[in-house]
């Protein structure tokens, strides 16, 4: 039997007038009323059906493809509305579970992660692996019917409000670091939890360290199989990436929009102020051009469903500058009076593109620095020895 | 679209295998030392139908839309072809057609036999304009210098770009008329002759109505000609890239090939995203080139234009550095490539010029910057498919 897939253009209407009716929440900024109000907006979306929208029916999803998923993204940026605040679990945990997981599972865990009930944190870096991610050291050790986990996890967002945690931990020291890895879907609220939650320079503090002793995780609990948690992670990682970076693209285009329309709002500043101004917006528009005409490849990969290919490195890698290009010729408009929040010189908000400024620096450290990147592109791409 | 696509991939590819085979070694580098052009290579070209690509039907041409000459560039690029390239395949399509003007005679005897049109235009720059000089049209009669014309000396017919009253004309100019000095000058592009141009009350016949009609010519030819150096600049990249690639497999030091090492793979790998991302921002440029407006056109040309300039000689750079020593003589080809790309950075507008032009237009122009979403839409428009 086939079934009609509503079209991209519906589809965008569809979200477009929904989006213009639902009057998206504004964001507070401490943290407790920032998760509150994010989670609620979660519970709107999955109400009105804009969640999981390439999640298959059976899982509680739309049924959908993942264009029509950047469709909704690209829409809910431009209409300045939040991302929901479960994306780690809507991304990258839900299809693992989706795709590896039990029935007991898929039918016990997948409804609130969607609905947002239950939010979910990554614990996957550990102070001592970062980049080198496989050499983690949480241990997971089985004993009856458990798994007993300890170690330390770090820049794990929102795990001090989460319900669940997808862990990766080492249940076999004997073997290649990759094949002694496995994957554990835990409740944050078992004993021997402790968090604590990290100050960024942006300001903000919703990335903790996670602490593990002793917890006792049962084993219906595990993903896949055991010392199979290496390959999981790196499917969805690979599978998210290319989703993660044609968001940030319509992030940056909106915001650049939003600096233009405050320049313009604002008016002339003089023949000097003008120049600096035209020779910003100028680089920080062809910047993006580039990240456009490098991501609609990146759309074609997707429509094909090819895959993770190290072409996603060149696609990251372009992100990162280009994301950082935009953020600090803007925040350069700011000049001296980047160090007093409250202003607004040539109508730019100081506030907000100082810490948009700042945030765009960790563009070139999280989800694979760009110097991982570049040995990705060196060795798989430009077939360079390996060192 | 998939047809025309098709003849452009076929067509280009043609272009390579034929200078792979004709133009190289030996011959290429007795034209690169010799100043950059030969009557009997151009005549070659002309055989082999390359200046008639986008030349109308109706004046012989093949017909192809502007844009199937982009890859052609890229080729053109890539192989260091010399000669009026630009101008000849460019001016031809552009004068001839139909609603536009009448074609002139030595215009259709340029396409067949290769004698090149030269562009006198002093708007290639905004910032070096009074340096460059300029021409007016004042009853019927042109006067001016212009210090830098490709090809001048061995042009058949100058097209002139003048100032009037009421704007921009396009004139055409018969070298040998008594009022048109042409000086010769040494070029510092291996590709490329230079001559200057002194109009001293030139009768311009074949002067064209003078108003929105012409400036809207002139502006499209000025986008053109950015749009495919963007495209030329864009083979230059990729070529130095691989001829660097190819090096650092052969090349050893320490006991290694020096491509192992990570300092190198790096900036091989920042080499390869800044060509890949010109490249892709090529092919999307011309994607949408041929329907645009003058407006949406001068956008475009202007953003490939800006960013090549910066990219193509960054790769070049990069090429050289990475050469080594060798890579700063004249056995290298990466020495050539980098002089030609250095030539066509400020040709038409390098990344500085360019990105006021840009920053202007979105700062000041009366359109909102952000009116029209749909062009930069992450999911292009599609056909409804079948699940």
């Amino acid at each position: 039997m086939t079934t009609q897939v509503e079209s991209l253009d519906s589809f965008r209407t569809r979200a477009r007038a929904w989006l213009a009716e639902a009057e998206p929440p504004r964001v507070p900024l401490d943290l407790d009323g920032r998760f509150e109000v994010l989670r609620q907006w979660q519970k709107s979306l999955f109400e009105a059906g804009w969640i999981g929208i390439a999640w298959s029916k059976e899982a509680g999803g739309q049924g959908l493809s993942h264009m029509h998923q950047l469709v909704f993204v690209e829409e809910l940026v431009r209409a300045r509305a939040p991302q929901p605040i479960g994306l780690i679990g809507l991304d990258v945990v839900g299809p693992s579970i989706d795709l590896y997981g039990s029935d007991w599972q898929r039918t016990e865990l997948l409804p609130r992660l969607l609905s947002g009930d239950d939010i979910w944190c990554q614990g996957f870096s550990e102070p001592s692996a970062g980049s080198d991610l496989a050499s983690l050291r949480t241990r997971a050790v089985v004993d009856g019917d458990d798994f007993v986990v300890s170690g330390q996890k770090v820049w794990t967002s929102w795990a001090h409000m989460a319900q669940w945690c997808a862990l990766l931990v080492r249940t076999d020291t004997s073997v290649r670091k990759q094949a002694g890895i496995s994957y554990l879907l835990v409740d944050m609220s078992s004993p021997g939890i402790t968090t604590s939650p990290i100050e960024q320079m942006t300001g903000d503090r919703e990335f903790c360290e996670v602490f593990f002793d002793e917890v006792r995780v049962p084993r219906q609990n595990l993903l896949g199989s055991l010392n199979e948690g290496w390959s999981i992670a790196m499917h969805t990682l690979g599978t998210e990436r290319a989703g993660a970076t044609l968001r940030r693209r319509v992030e940056c285009e909106v915001a650049l929009d939003d600096a233009v329309a405050q320049l313009r709002q604002h008016g002339a500043n003089g023949p000097e102020a003008d120049r600096r101004a035209r020779a910003a917006i100028g680089r920080a528009h062809v910047a993006l051009r580039v990240l456009d005409a490098q991501t609609r490849q990146t759309t074609a990969r997707l429509i094909a469903d090819a895959g993770p290919t190290p072409v996603d490195s060149v696609d990251k890698l372009l992100l990162n500058e280009i994301e950082q290009v935009v953020f600090s010729e803007i925040a350069g408009l700011l000049g001296p009076l980047r160090a007093v929040p409250g202003s607004r010189p040539h109508g730019l908000q100081s506030e907000r593109w100082t810490h948009e400024h700042l945030y765009s620096r960790a563009a070139s450290i999280y989800g694979g620095t760009s110097q991982i990147q570049r040995n990705i592109i060196a060795e798989r791409l430009l077939g360079l020895p390996r060192g | 679209m998939a047809d025309s696509d098709q003849n452009s991939a076929q067509f280009s590819a043609a272009v390579d295998e034929y200078l792979t085979r004709a133009y190289n070694g030996d011959r290429r580098r007795k034209l690169l030392e010799s100043g950059g052009w030969e009557p009997g290579f151009a005549a070659d070209l002309a055989d082999l139908g390359w200046y008639a690509l986008a030349v109308p039907e109706s004046h012989g041409g093949l017909g192809a839309p502007l844009s199937e000459l982009g890859p052609v560039f890229m080729q053109f690029g890539r192989h260091l072809v010399v000669g009026p390239l630009l101008e000849d395949t460019l001016l031809p399509a552009m004068l001839q057609r139909p609603d536009d003007w009448n074609s002139a005679p030595a215009v259709a005897a340029s396409v067949e036999t290769g004698v090149p049109l030269a562009l006198v235009d002093p708007g290639v720059t905004t910032d070096w304009a009074d340096d460059l000089g300029s021409v007016t049209l004042s009853e019927q009669q042109l006067t001016g210098t212009v210090n830098a014309v490709r090809f001048a000396r061995q042009a058949s017919l100058l097209v002139v770009v003048a100032e009037a009253d009421t704007g921009s004309a396009v004139c055409l100019v018969d070298p040998t008329d008594p009022g048109v000095r042409i000086e010769d000058l040494d070029s510092a592009d291996p590709t490329t002759e230079f001559a200057r141009v002194v109009l001293s009350g030139v009768r311009a016949d074949g002067v064209s109505p003078v108003g929105p009609a012409d400036n809207e010519l002139v502006a499209r030819i000025r986008s053109w000609a950015r749009l495919l150096i963007a495209c030329e600049l864009s083979g230059v990249a990729q070529r130095s890239l691989e001829h660097t690639v190819e090096y650092l497999t052969q090349r050893e030091q320490f006991d290694r090939p020096i491509g192992s090492f990570q300092a190198i793979k790096h900036i091989a790998a920042d080499m390869h995203a800044r060509s890949a991302g010109l490249n892709n921002l090529c092919l999307a440029s011309l994607a949408t080139a041929d329907r645009a407006s003058v407006a949406e056109l001068d956008m475009l040309a202007a953003t490939a234009k800006a960013h090549a300039a910066e990219a193509a000689v960054r790769v070049c750079e990069d090429a050289i550095q990475l050469h080594g020593g060798m890579g700063f003589t004249t056995e290298s080809e990466v020495s050539w490539y980098y002089k030609h790309a250095l030539a066509l950075r400020g040709w038409y507008g390098d990344e500085t010029e360019l990105r006021q032009r840009i920053g202007a237009a979105l700062l000041t122009s009366d359109s909102t910057a952000d009116s029209d979403n749909s062009a930069r839409d992450v999911v292009p428009n599609e056909p409804e498919r079948q699940k």
